[in-house]
């Protein structure tokens, strides 16, 4: 099964339809065993120190994994960046497949991206309609579990936003990726409903250091809404396929985004916000729009680094639950 | 007796509260107290508190704070109660002591020590800057220096040694700033050497100093300013630096009698409140 690197969530069933094993590289860098070490290598090549560290983790991944020779890079709708990253993998041979979602969430334009994708595949509708079937399955059980999480305390953060990033690709293998989740689903029911007193969401892109979702836990706050992580289980999965990707909101506008996260936070309850961006990226920007639409307490925090939370970090999460309370 | 222990990234401040709700204060370098007083043991942050020796270091501060300062501290051995807080709050953990949220402690302090219990707390200390919104005596909103720490006591120490001057001068000066732009703390002090080449007077240089500190705080402060800002932490005794802030932002600029005590003023209400 030959593989593709993917720089975001793309209609991963075009991928599957033909027979080709995604890998979404934010999910490889991260959990490779030493992520700063892929941080440094694309330095080492000429990448700017200040750049947002997941396109540097990216291109030394794709760099390293002698089985991905074709990217799917997202243009539009996630990070600029991204433009210069499959230009410099380019230049070492990769073949890069462009795919943009519009602004403006045009249909048209979007159907017209989806098919080109389609095309450099050599699939047709009906097979990527069958493909998303069997991935429905398992994204069902995911969104059941994220259901587990703020309904009924079963699930913690950290569980929560592992299952559904996973969604991006389903780890390369949606069948293996099912029992996985079964499995986690099965013991999930088995344990005490969670305890914390405040709830929290957490918006923005997933975060670059692994462990705020214990400590968040620790300190009797749990996050029960993963913003972005929710929707690359596409919660909107409607009868066309088109209109699917045109309800993920992700890659749309800020105000599009604010009315998923506006309905989320009162359907599960949710005490204050916790917004994560990453050191250089435009999306720090946002935040000034989102501390004025949102009326609950929002705490902002910046990662840079592949690692644990700093000192300061967790001063200011300790400050932010201390106002909580 | 109650002891509040604030531990800063430069020093270490020790309120001491008996009963009647009188003070005295105690400072130590930061780096000396933990090599000569602290040890690590099981991942905690044991102290020698009967050898801190405070009835000697008292005399040092008040001689260096000429005389503002309560003492004397007679009788101090072992405190009945510790709570602590500050930056190395996270990184050490005080044995024995109970341990609060450092802008908590600043909160609890500024109401204390000014009676207020609306306004905008600005403290600025070694390298932390920290901008809360106070309503009703509990905070509202906050927010801190992040990746940089060219807005705080550290920023000024060092342009004062660029300048061959201590903090106390520095302060003195706020008309006719020159202006510095640079984003890096250390890339500062080189713009700075090079506006002495250009045979800027040592007051200009030093109110350009004081000006970029609150150049660099505006954007925080405008965003959780109210009617009444009380100003804490070292910076505090900068003269210069509370006038621009009157200044520039219109509001009513209140310092502490100990700005520099505060956290550590606060650890001490925080225990009486829950004894």
């Amino acid at each position: 099964m030959p593989k593709v690197g993917i720089t975001t969530t793309i209609p991963v069933e075009v991928v599957y339809a033909a027979g080709w094993q995604p890998v979404d590289l934010n999910n490889s860098f991260i959990a490779s065993s030493n992520p700063r070490l892929l941080v440094e290598e694309a330095e080492m090549a000429g990448y700017p120190r200040n750049i947002c560290a997941w396109i540097k983790g990216i291109y030394s991944t794709v760099r390293k994994d002698e089985q991905i020779k074709t990217l799917i890079a997202v243009t539009q709708g996630d990070c600029s960046n991204t433009h210069a990253l499959m230009e410099t993998l380019q230049l070492t041979g990769i073949n890069v497949i462009p795919f943009a979602y519009p602004y403006d969430r045009d249909y048209d334009m979007l159907k017209l991206q989806i098919e080109k994708l389609m095309e450099a595949f050599g699939v047709n509708w009906q097979q990527v309609y069958e493909a998303r079937q069997k991935l429905n399955k398992v994204r069902e059980k995911v969104r059941k579990l994220d259901e587990m999480t703020w309904r009924s305390n079963l699930v913690s953060g950290w569980d929560n936003h592992f299952y559904q990033v996973c969604c991006s690709d389903f780890n390369g293998n949606p069948e293996e990726f099912n029992k996985r989740v079964e499995d986690f689903l099965k013991g999930s029911n088995e344990t005490a409903p969670k305890q914390e007193k405040i709830r929290l969401g957490y918006i923005g892109v997933p975060p670059i250091c692994d462990d705020l979702y214990a400590y968040l836990e620790e300190r009797g706050a749990r996050v029960v809404y993963n913003e972005t992580q929710r929707q690359f289980t596409m919660p909107d999965s409607v009868g066309d396929f088109v209109e699917q990707y045109r309800k993920y909101t992700y890659p749309y506008g800020i105000f599009y985004r604010l009315a998923d996260i506006e309905r989320e936070i009162e359907r599960r309850n949710i005490d204050g916000i916790i917004h994560y961006a990453q050191s250089f990226c435009f999306r720090q920007i946002e935040d000034l729009i989102i501390r004025e639409r949102l009326s609950l307490p929002v705490l902002t925090l910046e990662g840079d680094m592949p690692n644990s939370l700093d000192a300061r970090t967790r001063m200011r999460v300790d400050a932010y639950l201390e106002m909580l309370r | 007796m109650l002891w509040g222990i604030d531990l800063g990234s430069r020093n270490v401040k020790i309120a001491v509260m008996r009963e009647d709700e009188s003070f005295s204060f105690y400072k130590f370098d930061t780096i000396g107290f933990y090599k000569k007083f602290g040890r690590m043991k099981d991942g905690q942050l044991t102290v020698d508190f009967t050898n801190l020796g405070l009835d000697r270091e008292v005399r040092a501060i008040n001689e260096k704070f000429a005389g503002d300062l309560s003492g004397p501290a007679y009788g101090i051995n072992a405190p009945a109660k510790v709570v602590a807080t500050g930056y190395g709050r996270q990184t050490v953990k005080l044995k024995g002591a109970e341990n609060i949220v450092e802008i908590k402690a600043h909160v609890l302090g500024a109401n204390f020590q000014t009676g207020l219990k609306d306004f905008t707390l600005l403290d600025l200390g070694g390298q932390d800057s920290k901008v809360v919104l106070v309503k009703g005596g509990r905070m509202a909103d906050f927010q801190t220096n992040d990746k940089c720490a060219a807005s705080t006591g550290r920023y000024l120490e060092n342009m004062a040694a660029v300048l061959e001057i201590d903090l106390k001068e520095l302060s003195r000066h706020r008309l006719d700033p020159v202006e510095l732009t640079a984003t890096c703390a250390i890339f500062g002090e080189t713009e700075l050497i090079g506006k002495i080449v250009e045979g800027y007077s040592i007051s200009s240089l030093a109110a350009g100093v004081n000006y970029s500190i609150f150049k660099r705080l505006k954007p925080m402060l405008s965003k959780l300013l109210s009617q009444a800002l009380v100003f804490t932490g070292g910076v505090a005794y900068n003269l210069a630096i509370r006038e621009i802030l009157k200044e520039e932002l219109g509001v009513k600029v209140l310092v502490p009698d100990y700005p520099e005590f505060n956290g550590a003023i606060g650890c001490c209400i925080f225990g009486c409140r829950n004894v």
